[in-house]
């Protein structure tokens, strides 16, 4: 009996045999995703799965290039600023929605103050709370007017600011846009089994002149699966066409079977480490800022960057992620040198360093490797692992001398969207220093790019020079997918599969 | 329970029967001795384990074991932090066992405590236990605790309070079911009829008589509370690393299960070994003291 | 009997009254749903809005009177990360966990009461040997491990049945098995220990030494009597296994009401978990009550006490 059973788990070692692709034969797509997403409904979704669908099924005034970088126009063809607080835009003509509702100026205007307005509960706020509202102009020109100057409208309008059908929303409302949603873009949802499938259908009337061009894939089916290890087993049966966030040594083995494509992308998600700098757990070693240098010494972001994070991923140094606009890079650095650490733990008194509290709620092997570098200096980490959630709130509450954190900047690339969150004063911020809030509050309000560039470059280099924060590392992603598919990602962590197509 | 004593009459001594027994009991014997060498392994892992459990070294991640192409510096291999798999399996021994033997204790002391008062007193105090004993076997336990450990953060501490609020319905029923047969036994009328106080006589005479269900039940809830750890930390909610639970590491390893499956199977068959012996303990145990109740 | 029903259901109502209070505290014992009701995203302001809005600024006790007066007629409120109807939600999730459930019993019993007659009819065996191996190897068995292996030997490897999902019966195989083998343990001993009882009795021994067919003795007598336990226990563990479902329902991404507990405990979405424990805990009363039912229909000496 004991034979057998090894002889089971001898068997589970083999590589099972190739297979062919799940959806070659009927130009479909099998994707999956971890999670379910809360809604379907765009402005109240919170989930990156929603991001990712909504790019489908609806589209935005502008679009942003991701090679370029640059802005250019969707569902509007052109536009300008006509003062500080109001765009212009001239809207395409000829564009419809999925239930064959012609897309006009009403429904830019529609959308524009149904988001805008608080009471209706988009989540989050501050996507929409820009907008003040929208005037028509004609059928093919709309006025967006912002509430104060607000240099990065395009950037959301670009993203998750997505235009509506009014006549469809005004009669099904926003339960009805989460059951049955129907957009322009160039997928329109066909079936919804919550919690375990979406099936998308290509749309054969969309506006093949847009920047999203003409869809190739004729069906995507969109399956949650929650477990990884799952997702594995399906790629490997032959069930699934594309997954992706594939840790990296597993991309690696499947990447050696020669049965799988394997992309790397990097993404604007940074890891850091924030101490209590400013005293708001109570008295720690880290009001000293050489015990705050000392970690910052000890340890080896390179190591856990070549090792473990591997891909696209880059140690940074500043507290923001480098292709940001203001993110200077050119901060004070801190290279792994346990010694040097020892050396400031001892001249700070503590030459046999202490004991902490260490929370973190993601990656828990990079979080054992930073604790074992920093029980080489001497000082022991406990490692208090918990959901995003109760850590956030913990974080939030104060109780919190030690953490490694990460931060997505939602996909936004401007440093108000990562450093004006954490150290202008607010909840997460542990340093609350005036100097850097002064300087992050300038750099949020004035129009000006050299004089917002000047500003957030003072606060990083205080924030460096204190080590309010040690910036970890970039993140990057897998995409896995089979050899014959053709798929190119994209650092802003979005896929997209109306660019995809099979070989 | 009917004819119960045949045995005792036949018997030249029941000290002497039961060792017989247990000498001819191959579950018990397979069982005594595997568990005794894990315990064992466990007591002096810190003089046999070749490296420190808690070191890493990057560039020494996934080394395989020696009986599938690796080398005797890491005997089962290193895990995705390159720490000795072999040291870590060891220490673990000790983490599996701390837990199963915490959790038995205090859902021992939990689970006899209201067994035993239930059984004694009877009357109101047995309606009331009882209706405890159906509420704690109505809560689902695999998500009650999953969703206390959740809330309060995983650590040894919570995990093992958790589970041991939890374990305690065998406890309790077995006891209560005990105490109440013996209750009516004579030399417990006699002792109440002497004046004895309650808690002499819980102490003197229905502790002692209790005692071998009260290891049976002990053996199997340490089972069960190890397994349960482990599906837990295989969650991702159970103890905190790096303390290397086998849970733990089944739970990390599980990443690599298509390409290094060897990082759960040694833990898996660690963790099998472990639960098995005890189980086939338990059950030795329950035939050598109380053959009659063999099922 | 309608008294006896009446005390039972009585009993299941106060149940499943203390299991809601127990779970109420707990859950709100853990502090502000506030910031995971939000998401990353969100700013204090969003966090404070939505602080108001859902009112966990009030005492737990009103809290609890106000959910309490909701659930007692099966509004258990919103799930927060949804934004539907809690009741809703499980109802759509718990036919899957439900057929998980009954599939993963009956395939339980029909490994188990087969083996277990088997191994009483010849006490030390070869058979016997085997029963006890089965049991033990199942109780030795931690489920996520059992259904890793089956997925990578089974569906990855030699491609048997599908990996994950609900589609079709052929997914659900292997939950089936691993639910299933979990409760084989229990009924086997219990199946083997009423046998070799009820073989021992008095009225097996007349019914044999009147001649009758051995066959007919075993299944019309024997296995009657012995089934009585048994159907007490494969109804018990039945209420253990949809509460337990969690972990086999995350691995083969079955779309029950397992997985759903586990997600919404990730989520924070207590109103879901809060509705759970709480549906599991009934339907754990039930089917006990159930069980003593069929056991007083099995047990004519029951049914005349």
């Amino acid at each position: 009996m004991r034979t057998s059973f090894l002889a089971a788990l001898v068997v589970a070692a083999a590589l099972p045999l190739p297979v062919a692709a799940a959806g070659s034969d009927d130009n479909s797509l099998t994707v999956a995703f971890a999670r379910e997403m809360d809604t379907l409904n765009p402005y109240l979704n919170t989930t990156r799965e929603g991001v990712i669908l909504s790019r489908h099924v609806w589209d935005g005034l502008v679009h942003r290039d991701q090679e370029t970088g640059d802005y250019v126009g969707n569902l509007a063809t052109g536009w300008s600023w006509v003062d500080d607080t109001t765009l212009e835009f001239t809207l395409r003509e000829g564009v419809t929605f999925h239930n064959g509702e012609p897309f006009n100026a009403d429904d830019v205007v529609y959308t524009m103050n149904f988001v805008a307005d608080p009471a209706n509960g988009v989540n989050p706020q501050r996507n929409v709370s820009w907008i003040r509202e929208a005037v028509k102009i004609d059928d093919n020109t709309v006025r967006i007017i912002t509430d104060g100057p607000f240099p990065a409208a395009l950037e959301f309008l670009s993203g998750p600011v997505v235009i509506l059908p009014d006549t469809y929303f005004a009669e099904v409302g926003p339960e009805g846009m989460a059951t049955a949603p129907i957009g322009t873009g160039p997928y329109k949802l066909t079936e919804n089994v919550p919690g375990e499938s979406l099936t998308l259908e290509r749309f054969a009337d969309y506006h093949a002149n847009g920047p999203k061009g003409t869809a190739s894939i004729d069906k995507i089916s969109w399956r949650t699966i929650p477990d990884a290890n799952t997702q594995m087993a399906e790629m490997l049966s032959g069930g699934m066409d594309w997954i992706w966030q594939v840790p990296s040594d597993q991309a690696e083995r499947l990447a050696s079977t020669g049965r799988y494509t394997v992309a790397n992308e990097s993404t604007m998600r940074i890891g850091y480490i924030f101490f209590d700098a400013g005293d708001r757990y109570g008295d720690t070693p880290f009001d000293d800022v050489r015990v705050r240098h000392a970690v910052s010494h000890a340890i080896n972001r390179q190591a856990i960057v070549d090792n473990l994070l591997k891909g696209g991923s880059q140690v940074v140094h500043s507290a923001c992620f480098p292709s940001q606009f203001g993110c200077d890079t050119d901060v004070t650095r801190y290279e792994y040198d346990p010694e040097k650490a020892m050396a400031l733990l001892a001249e700070a008194g503590y030459p046999n360093g202490f004991e902490i509290p260490f929370v973190a709620y993601r990656n828990r092997d990079y979080a054992e490797a930073m604790m074992s570098d920093l029980a080489a200096v001497g000082i022991t980490p406990k490692l208090d692992y918990k959901k995003y959630a109760a850590t956030r709130d913990q974080i939030q509450a104060g109780e919190v001398p030690l953490a490694f954190m990460t931060w997505g900047s939602y996909s936004i690339n401007d440093i108000s969207a990562i450093t004006s969150v954490f150290f202008k004063g607010g909840k997460d911020d542990y340093a609350r220093d005036p100097e850097v809030i002064a300087a992050l509050d300038e750099g949020d309000t004035v129009t000006d790019p050299e004089v917002r560039k000047a500003a957030y470059s003072r606060a990083l280099n205080k924030i460096a020079d204190e080590s309010y924060w040690l910036p970890l590392f970039s993140y990057n992603t897998n995409y896995v997918h089979d050899t014959n598919l053709n798929f190119t990602p994209t650092p802003d962590e979005i896929p997209t599969f109306y660019g995809a197509s099979w070989k | 329970m009917t004819g119960i004593d045949n045995d005792m009459i036949i018997a030249p001594s029941p000290a002497q029967q039961m060792r017989r027994r247990a000498l001819r009991h191959w579950g018990f014997l397979i069982g005594g001795s595997l568990l005794g060498l894990i315990v064992l392994l466990a007591l002096i892992a810190p003089l046999i384990a070749p490296h420190d459990p808690y070191v890493q070294d990057l560039s020494q991640r996934f080394l395989r074991p020696v009986f599938m192409g690796g080398t005797w510096e890491y005997p089962l291999g290193t895990d995705h932090l390159g720490r000795d798999y072999l040291s870590r399996l060891l220490y673990g021994a000790r983490i599996s066992l701390t837990i199963g033997l915490v959790t038995a204790i205090i859902s021992g002391l939990i689970g006899t405590t209201l067994g035993v008062a239930a059984g004694y007193f009877g009357g109101r105090v047995d309606t009331i236990v009882m209706f405890i004993i159906t509420v704690r076997l109505s809560m689902p336990v695999v998500l009650v605790a999953l969703a206390v450990v959740a809330l309060f953060g995983g650590s040894l501490t919570v995990v093992v309070l958790v589970l041991g609020f939890l374990l305690w319905d065998q406890f309790a029923v077995v006891m209560r079911t005990s105490t109440q047969q013996i209750r009516s036994q004579d030399y417990l009328i006699s002792a109440q009829a002497l004046g004895c106080s309650t808690t002499r006589i819980v102490m003197t005479e229905i502790m002692p008589n209790v005692l071998n269900n009260l290891i049976v039940i002990i053996t199997l809830e340490m089972a069960h509370a190890i397994i349960l750890e482990a599906a837990l930390s295989f969650l991702g909610l159970g103890v905190q690393p790096p303390l290397p639970s086998w849970g733990l590491m089944i739970a990390e390893g599980k990443d690599m299960l298509f390409f290094e499956p060897f990082l759960i199977t040694i833990p898996g068959i660690a963790l099998f070994a472990l639960i098995f012996s005890i189980n086939m303990l338990g059950d030795g145990v329950r035939d050598v003291t109380a053959p009659e109740n063999r099922n | 009997m309608p008294r006896f029903l009446l005390k039972r259901l009585g009993l299941a109502a106060l149940v499943a009254f203390t299991v809601s209070l127990i779970s109420f505290s707990l859950l709100f014992l853990a502090g502000d749903p506030a910031v995971a009701l939000a998401g990353e995203a969100a700013t204090e302001e969003d966090i404070q809005a939505i602080r108001a809005q859902y009112g966990f600024d009030r005492p737990i006790a009103i809290q609890y009177m106000a959910w309490l007066s909701g659930a007692v007629v099966g509004d258990f409120g919103e799930s927060y990360y949804f934004k539907t109807p809690v009741m809703e939600l499980i109802a759509s999730r718990l036919p899957t966990t439900m057929q998980l459930g009954l599939a993963g019993i009956c395939f339980a019993l029909l490994l188990a009461v087969p083996l277990g007659v088997a191994a009483a009819i010849r006490p030390n065996s070869l058979i016997d040997r085997f029963a006890l191996f089965v049991s033990v190897v199942g109780q030795a068995m931690p489920t996520f491990w059992f259904s890793l292996i089956l997925i990578v030997i089974f569906a990855v490897n030699l491609g048997f049945v599908p990996v994950s999902g609900t589609d079709t019966w052929r997914h659900f195989i292997l939950p089936t098995i691993v639910l299933g083998y979990f409760a084989t343990p229990g009924i086997m001993r219990l199946t083997r220990a009423g046998m070799l009882e009820v073989l021992r009795a008095d009225y097996i021994r007349t019914a044999r030494a009147k001649g009758l067919h051995p066959v007919k003795v075993l299944f019309k007598h024997a296995l009657r009597n012995a089934a009585i336990p048994v159907v007490g226990l494969a109804a018990v563990q039945l209420g253990f296994m949809l509460g337990g479902s969690i972990v086999v329902e995350s691995i083969f991404a079955l779309n029950g009401a397992g997985l759903l507990a586990f997600e919404s405990i990730n989520r924070n979405d207590f109103p879901v978990v809060q509705a759970l424990i709480l549906i599991f805990s009934i339907i754990y009363v039930l089917l006990t009550l159930l069980a003593d039912l069929l056991n007083a229909w099995l047990d004519p000496r029951i049914r005349v006490a």
